[in-house]
């Protein structure tokens, strides 16, 4: 915040018509200083690359295999279906599709998923906590209440009743369930940041030029709270990727005919006692690796953002 | 301490209907009644069916006025056999929400009754109250394990900063918590019941050796050799159990060694070891004991998720516990089952709560609540 708001410094020898006249006058603003410590974080860094090989499968699943998941194949055997020997890299499940197609093509609803849950959860979870932080008083009373009310409700049980009264199997429905339920954690997260930062010196100072309430709270205080709330959105990302693989598991997720990982996971178990592993294997492979990259990534960030951790 | 405890319990009673309020509030939203499953069940006559559906204010259209009128009836402050508003009187002809002896009705949870399953035809009652030692035995089991073994490898790693056991465990905490428990309990029913064939992946007892769990001939049969009993549930508790705590272990042995490094870095850990005391006491007696404050208060509030974890541990193992009844019950929207088990389960969250304040309080002497 401070830096950008800052003018630039200006260059020590401020020539115009030199070449170096712009570089040198090019402050490194708040995210450019962010990105620079995630920069030095190696495990932050695996995670982001293994992110970015997930949501480029997401992108391009369907191109590296050359048929549907869905097309059920005769020469695939069920019930035991072939081993990754037989049919690489990931064999086939017990209803003749190929796993490596599910989990290439499982990236893209399952990524969805975790990312559209975030962005609904982000979203009421920070618009409530900046009202119950910023007004405080009975605004925070009754909303904490609801917060703590939301709190109390058993979250598996919720989002299992949820999902099977409402769901119906289709997307949109599950994201709402997912998101309506996930906030609750982060408002109290949001509300404790700005019952601290409304306090300071900086809101006084855009209140005292006549700042409005709406706009100092976003505009002043929550590019103050963003670390914590980056770090917590992450978060929301994976625990929403593991709980559709959840639900889904237990099908009262997606449609048999829409792939997620989950999804994929859905009925592997009768063919364990057969001695096909490689079914559920690889789709919780690829939900444990998804999950670790974003947990890596958020231990990045939390170092990254951290504005008291300064080089 | 009393009164704390008093305060906190009433404080807990606006919260619990709450939450009883939005849950059912969103069962009964979603389209479709019970008469239609009802219909189905050949144990009931038609009559005694008519009669339940009107006691319990049973409605066939979703509006509103037709939700709170069934969680009168739910509650057992209504008995819609009157109409009107003469449904706030029982059939003995006093306000229905009193208990039976002073004139009151005998439905509803303020009376013990928690319904009927759509789907059984039984009592709700009889139902949990059936499924509830097996998931006593799963969740008390993986309870000890986890609280011992997270304290354990915490302390151990903690004393032994940066040893390779330590990296090693920062490492596998990493990974168990980024599992999901499902997929870890699939992992483990291929090695060690398929692949090595060392344990059993299913039920909480040997079928064909045992009569049926948890029925009278079963535990007659408990009588006669309890110790064959007890070994032959603790074989198949082993992989449920190590499913079920695993990611609780992972996550609490680094908040263990947390606390632990925290409380021996503090100023009379090294006084004690300036007075030349023996590092095990040192470590045993001066550190672990303050460590375990936090510890006690975290676990504590994490016992729900116990039987969160149980939902699906049980549905994998296929263990007779309400997890599995809870998952059953989704499926076949069985609402009252639903609800009885939604009040156990956020009952066990809101006493969790309270034991955790109530602990904070007991094991460490510089609270005070009055």
């Amino acid at each position: 915040m401070s830096e950008s708001t800052l003018p630039a410094r200006p260059a020590a020898t401020p020539d115009p018509e030199s070449a170096d006249y712009e570089v040198a006058l090019e402050s490194l603003n708040q995210w450019q200083l962010a990105w620079r410590r995630f920069r030095r974080h190696k495990m932050a860094m695996v995670g982001l690359f293994i992110f970015a090989v997930m949501v480029f499968l997401a992108v391009f699943g369907p191109v590296f295999w050359p048929y549907d998941p869905l097309s059920l194949r005769s020469d695939l055997p069920g019930p035991q279906g072939l081993s990754p020997l037989d049919l690489p890299p990931m064999g086939s499940d017990g209803a003749g599709r190929s796993v490596w197609s599910l989990v290439s093509n499982g990236a893209r609803l399952s990524l969805i998923i975790g990312m559209s849950t975030m962005a609904i959860a982000v979203t009421i979870g920070v618009s409530v906590g900046a009202a119950a932080g910023f007004f405080g008083g009975r605004v925070d009373g009754f909303l904490m209440r609801f917060v703590d009310l939301m709190l109390t409700i058993p979250f598996l049980f919720i989002v299992l009743v949820a999902a099977r009264f409402f769901g119906a199997g289709e997307l949109l429905p599950l994201i709402l369930i997912f998101g309506l339920l996930s906030w609750p954690g982060l408002a109290r997260l949001v509300r404790a940041l700005y019952l601290s930062l409304r306090e300071q010196e900086f809101v006084q100072a855009a209140k005292a030029v006549g700042v409005g309430n709406v706009r100092i709270a976003f505009r002043h205080i929550l590019p103050n709270a963003i670390g914590p709330i980056v770090v917590s959105a992450t978060l929301l990302v994976a625990n929403a990727i593991i709980l559709e693989a959840f639900v889904s598991f237990l099908n009262f997720g997606l449609k048999a005919q829409d792939i997620s990982w989950g999804n994929a996971l859905a009925r592997s178990q009768q063919t364990i006692a057969v001695g096909n592993w490689w079914w559920p294997f690889f789709p919780g492979m690829a939900i444990a690796l998804t999950v670790i990259a974003i947990n890596f990534i958020g231990d990045g960030l939390r170092d990254a953002l951290d504005p008291r951790s300064r080089e | 301490m009393t009164k704390f405890i008093v305060r906190r319990i009433i404080g807990l009673i606006p919260l619990l209907f709450g939450v009883v309020v939005i849950s059912f509030l969103l069962m009964r939203a979603a389209p479709g009644g019970p008469q239609a499953a009802l219909a189905g069940i050949k144990s009931i006559t038609e009559a005694d069916r008519d009669k339940w559906l009107a006691r319990w204010c049973l409605q066939e259209e979703v509006s509103l006025y037709n939700i709170a009128l069934e969680f009168g009836g739910w509650l057992g402050v209504l008995n819609c056999e009157n109409e009107g508003w003469e449904a706030f009187i029982s059939e003995q002809g006093g306000p229905n929400a009193l208990p039976a002896f002073l004139g009151g009705g005998d439905n509803g949870i303020i009376h013990g009754d928690l319904g009927l399953s759509i789907k059984a035809g039984r009592p709700v009652t009889e139902l949990i109250s059936e499924r509830i030692p097996a998931t006593l035995i799963l969740t008390s089991v993986a309870l000890v394990l986890w609280v011992g073994v997270a304290i354990l490898v915490g302390t151990y790693a903690a004393v032994h900063r940066y040893s390779l056991f330590d990296q090693g465990m920062t490492f596998l905490a990493y990974v168990f918590y980024s599992l999901p428990t499902f997929w870890l309990g699939l992992m483990l029913i291929f090695i060690f019941g398929v692949a090595l064939g060392l344990v059993p992946t299913g039920g909480i007892i040997t079928t064909r050796d045992w009569p049926p769990f948890n029925t009278p001939q079963y535990w007659e049969a408990f009588g006669q050799d309890p110790l064959a009993a007890v070994a032959d549930i603790g074989r198949h508790l082993i992989l449920p159990v190590i499913t079920l705590v695993a990611v609780n272990i992972a996550a609490d042995s680094r908040f263990v060694r947390a606390s632990m490094l925290e409380s021996l870095g503090q100023d009379y850990v090294r006084t004690a070891k300036a007075k030349g005391l023996a590092s095990r006491v040192v470590i045993g007696k001066h550190a672990f004991r303050n460590a375990m404050l936090p510890v006690v208060t975290n676990v504590a509030l994490e016992i729900p998720f116990l039987f969160s974890g149980a939902i699906v541990t049980e549905t994998i193992f296929t263990w007779p516990g309400m997890g599995r009844l809870f998952i059953d019950s989704v499926g076949a929207r069985d609402y009252f089952v639903l609800m009885g088990l939604l009040l156990v389960t956020s009952m066990i969250v809101l006493l969790a709560n309270l034991l955790a304040d109530v602990l904070y309080a007991v094991v460490d002497p510089r609270i005070r609540y009055d």
